[in-house]
Parts: C-alpha cells; structure tokens; sequence
C-alpha cells in the first residue's frame, strides 16, 4: 500500500489585526516533507514579516541540508531589530521527516509538539542543548502509519487568559482537546484542525488575544483522481475514453459539457445537468452515476487555474460549492492525478472570439499541470 | 408531471451570453407562469452556439434571448 505525508494548518491573526504575526513554510521534496513554523515577536504585520523572514531562510536553508549552526546564525544575523523591544526575535520550529518515515524535530522557545499515539497525546522525548546562545530542544523518532503529530504556536497554549481562563489551556488543556476531538475521527486531519481551531477560538471568546497556529500531520493511503477533458480528435476514440475513465482506478471528474453529453451516450448513462449558480461566474454542475463532478468546460478550468495559483502546500482547500471550488478541492486532496484530454476544437467556441489564452484547453490543462506539479502531485496526462 | 417544459443551455457561450440571467428570470416569473413549467438545463442546445443564449420551449429552438424574450415567449405559448 503506497502511503503518503499529509499536513494541514490553520493560522488565525489576533483579533482586530489583517495578517497572523504566525507562519507556516512546507517544502514537499520527492524524498522529504520540511515543515517549518515560526511565530514573530509582537502580532500584525512587524510579527508576520519577522516569522515570514524566519521560516523562508530556515526552510530555504534545510532544503539545502545546512547544519543547524549555520542556519540559526544566519537567522539571527538576518532579521531586523524591533524598535520597540530592541530585539529582533521570532520562535522557530521545524521538522524533516524522510521517506523512511524517520522524523527529526527540533524547537526553538515554541510549545513542544503533541504526538498522537495509541488514542493518546503524548510529549516527545527530548534532547537538549545549547547552539548561538540559544536552548534548543531536539526528537528524532520513527513516524508510525497511525500516529499524528501537532504543532502549535504560543496562542494556542495561551488560548483563553483573560477570557474564560485565568491562565489560558495550557500544554495539558490542548492536549486534552487534541486527544478528544482526533480520538473521535482518526482518518479527518483537515475537518479535525478546524474543529479545533474552533475551540481555541470559543477559549479566546471569540476574540483571539494573539495570533494562533496548529499544524497536523499524518500518513495516509494515496488518493488517485481521473480527470476527462474535451471530445477526442478521433470520434472512434469517444468510446475507448468513456469505458478507460469508467474503468479507472479512485475518482473521476468530467469537466466540459460536450464531454460529459460524449460520456453519458458511450456509457449509456442519464446525465442530469444542474440547475444551481453557486457562483454567477461558473456554470452549474451535473450529476452522473459513478462520477464525482461534472462541471462546465473552460471557464470552469480557468478558475480552477487561478485557484490553484493562489494555493500554498498545507494550506486548507477552498471552500465554496460552485464547480471550480470541487474541482480544486479534489485535486489537492488527490496525491496523483491523471487527465485524459481531448484535442477536439469545440466549434461553439470559435464564434465567441475568445481570447487565445482562454480558449485553448490544452494551454491551460498544462498549466493546472504545473501549478499540481509545484505542490508535489503526481501528475500524468493522456492526449487524444 | 407539468404541461410546459423549459430547457435553457447552460453551455460555455450561452454561459457567457447571459444563460445565468435567464435562469434567474425564470424563478421571477408571475406565479400563475412558473408553476405551470418544469425547468431543466442542457449542456448544448441545437448546436446554434452562436446564436447564444439559446433556450427550448415545448419543443421549439429560441436563439438569442434575453430575459424580456423569454417572458414574452413563456407568455405567448404556455398551455
């Protein structure tokens, strides 16, 4: 069973401010996953920039396999001075975690992680020392297919001082919330980070007195997704592609309506097209027996192109219920993903004068192809 | 099962060419109207896209319409 790392976080600004003085840095690599999460002095944009300039230099840094020594000190040579504090300061934590699931994790001044295991949260095992006048704490350990891991930043541990606690959660009380609420549904990383930032949000009354962050991470099976786009050039290949997409392996996607009308007839199937605007700029999805999604053709791809474009790894999926928000959502949560493309011109299109980067799918399948490829999908394209 | 079905092509042109607001038209219709129509969409109509956005009444192929066509053909044929 082929397994993959999968990772989520959350980051909520103090309430009042525009951007989190906390960020999160995930660099997939065909080898490795890097997490890194820092957490600047202060919140609003002085904390986003420290943290922001702190998890660059350190992701960029361990991406290249510098020693830790050298990363700290480029780190504290590199970041400007508050005025207000005189010092320049942000926490750092990261992790590597390679393809033998060996994990090393090491904290600089940040809560110690939370690793869930057996329907427990247990503390790591640590190991401590000093490096630039720093403490530093460091976990190397073997990462098991059900365990979870969770790091968090300050406002999280803090959650509720002066609101419905005198002294906020603490380790102990998030740990209990974790416990709790991943005991429950173990196989839901995403829908369990939001349940939890939920809680630390009601803790806070509403109103977060600091910039917050959780990450959480696990193993999972792979998730393939089949996508069908476009009629084939060859009219005798409308049957070959309906029975390949039907036959495939994991979910299956139908973008464009002459597709999905092709698919329906071949397959012998009713097509039902929808009715609902979810978004006056999509056109509405249809239904189909033994497909996830069928969606309009490229205004549809469009927009799941600039989707995908705004899109940073860790990052929880869209919302939204119109077809481009589908489609994005079940290419970010598919590890890999094959399309199978038809390079027929779609005569209806030749008399709306669309704008050449528009109108020709193939340009812009290739792109969505690059955007999936820059968060480390696997991806795979057939043309017809 | 209603007398008048609607159909109005949702495809990319008639998308563009405003098939959204015909959509919207239609739940505006004076009660007496939309209770006798069965709405549906389709993904192509007759193969005129260029005459977008196209809509089918009872049958019969309208090109090029917008939401006052649309009425004045609802009204003029509904049975």
């Amino acid at each position: 069973m082929e397994l993959v790392f999968e990772e989520f976080y959350r980051s909520i600004p103090k309430a009042g401010e525009e951007v989190c003085g906390d960020n999160v840095e995930i660099i997939k690599k065909e080898n490795k996953t890097i997490v890194v999460l820092s957490d600047g002095l202060g919140s609003g944009i002085k904390a986003n920039i420290l943290s922001t300039l702190t998890s660059k230099i350190a992701s960029g840094l361990l991406d290249k396999e510098l020693a830790l020594k050298e990363i700290l000190s480029t780190i504290l040579a590199t970041l400007p001075v508050c005025e207000v504090r005189g010092i320049a300061y942000a926490t750092l934590a990261f992790l590597i975690i390679d393809q033998n699931q060996q994990l090393r994790l090491i904290e600089i001044d940040s809560p110690t992680a939370f690793l869930f295991r057996n329907d427990e949260v247990k503390k790591l095992d640590y190991r401590e020392f000093e490096l630039e006048g720093k403490k530093i704490r460091e976990a190397n350990f073997k990462f098991q297919r059900q365990d979870q891991l969770f790091l968090v930043s300050d406002g999280v541990t803090h959650a509720g001082i002066g609101g419905l606690l005198n002294f906020g959660l603490g380790w102990d009380g998030v740990a209990r919330e974790i416990q709790r609420i991943v005991k429950k549904n173990q196989n839901d990383l995403k829908s369990n980070i939001n349940k939890l930032v939920k809680i630390f949000h009601t803790f806070y009354g509403d109103q977060a007195g600091d910039d917050y962050t959780i990450i959480g991470m696990r193993y999972r099976k792979k998730r393939k997704l089949n996508i069908w786009s476009g009629p084939p050039l060859q009219k005798k290949d409308d049957n070959y592609l309906a029975q390949k997409i039907s036959a495939a392996e994991g979910k299956k996607i139908i973008c464009g309506g002459t597709t999905a009308q092709i698919a329906a007839r071949e397959l012998n199937k009713e097509l039902k097209p929808g009715l609902k605007y979810h978004d006056k700029d999509i056109p509405p999805t249809s239904k189909m027996e033994g497909f996830e999604l069928l969606t309009e053709g490229l205004l549809t791809l469009n927009k799941v192109l600039s989707l995908l474009k705004e899109y940073k790894p860790g990052q929880i999926p869209v919302a939204g219920k119109d077809g481009a928000s589908r489609f994005t959502r079940l290419l970010l949560e598919s590890d890999s993903v094959k399309f199978f493309v038809g390079r027929a011109v779609n005569e209806s299109h030749q008399s709306l004068n669309l704008p050449i980067d528009l109108g020709i799918r193939s340009q812009i399948i290739s792109q969505i192809a690059e955007q999936l490829r820059r968060i480390k999908k696997e991806v795979e394209i057939e043309w017809f | 099962m209603k007398k008048n079905i609607l159909k109005i092509c949702i495809g990319t042109p008639c998308h563009l060419m405003g098939a959204a607001d015909l959509l919207e038209s239609v739940e505006r219709l004076e009660p007496e109207l939309r209770e006798k129509i069965e709405l549906k969409t389709s993904h192509c109509i007759d193969n005129c896209c260029d005459q977008a956005p196209v809509a089918e009444f009872n049958g019969k192929v309208y090109q090029d319409l917008n939401p006052e066509k649309l009425h004045k053909l609802i009204s003029k044929n509904i049975r």
